[in-house]
């Protein structure tokens, strides 16, 4: 190695090195695991995003109303006390199973509010499961789903 | 401006956010209904200085204008919550609101 390409390696390394120090970045889960994002199945979008795991069913709440009137905004809350890298969910009723992953801050709370689209088929009756898994900074797996109804046509009936 | 509502309240350390976003969220079998292209957000970030307090990518089955709540133990009364999203056609909205 001449002393040209040894300096060149040390700019690289040192430009490196705070990346890696740096206590926490943003993660697009689109563009690292696009998989995801097709899967038709909440079982293929969880193995694409973490492979073949087998979460344990407790410490995450997936809140949803029992019937929900407008599947165009479904009121969806999830929570965990337990200490998470990121936290997942998925639902079972639209074409593809993945909504969001969230990738969690030293400083956030599992405690996330969003509202969703459900759409309901003939073929699922209206009938879904939210399912949500948090990827606990101990490097296991933890499970909480939800079942509900999502009226058709998005009005009361 | 006015892309997004934001509220943001610290109390006893914790930070709560409310945020609504305007957007048609448009999913590939609704764009393809109305003859449009779909665009939805695809990553939603939030910060209070430099520190990342929201970190979330998101797919079609949001609700059109989606809401989001979410909480954090950062910032203080005072402080500059920001949030950023970015759609599919590659968009980007950046909004802040002080935490009251």
């Amino acid at each position: 190695m001449n002393r040209r390409n040894f300096i060149g390696f040390g700019v690289l390394a040192m430009a490196a090195l705070p990346a890696a120090l740096s206590a926490f970045s943003s993660i697009d889960f689109r563009a690292t695991k696009p998989a995801t994002w097709k899967a038709k199945t909440v079982q293929d979008a969880i193995k694409a995003l973490y492979g073949d795991i087998k979460p344990e069913n407790k410490g995450v709440t997936v809140k949803a109303p029992k019937v929900a009137s407008n599947g165009g905004a479904v009121p969806v809350t999830i929570k965990s006390d337990i200490p998470a890298k990121t936290v997942a969910f998925f639902q079972d009723m639209d074409p593809e199973s993945a909504v969001t992953v969230w990738n969690v801050p030293d400083v956030g709370i599992v405690d996330y509010f969003l509202k969703i689209k459900l759409k309901a088929t003939d073929a699922n009756g209206g009938n879904g499961e939210l399912t949500a898994i948090v990827e606990g900074k101990d490097g296991k797996f933890y499970v909480g789903k939800t079942k509900l109804q999502v009226a058709k046509g998005g009005c009361e009936g | 401006m006015g892309n997004m509502k934001i509220k943001a309240k610290e109390k006893d350390g914790v930070l709560k956010v409310k945020a609504l976003i305007k957007h048609p969220m448009l999913t590939y079998d609704q764009a393809k209904k109305k003859g449009k292209e779909p665009n939805f957000i695809t990553h939603i970030t939030a910060k209070v200085g430099d520190t990342i307090v929201y970190d979330a990518s998101t797919s079609q089955f949001l609700s059109k204008n989606p809401m989001i709540k979410f909480k954090a133990k950062a910032g203080k009364k005072g402080d500059d919550l920001t949030i950023t999203w970015v759609d599919l056609s590659g968009k980007t909205v950046t909004e802040s609101k002080k935490i009251k």
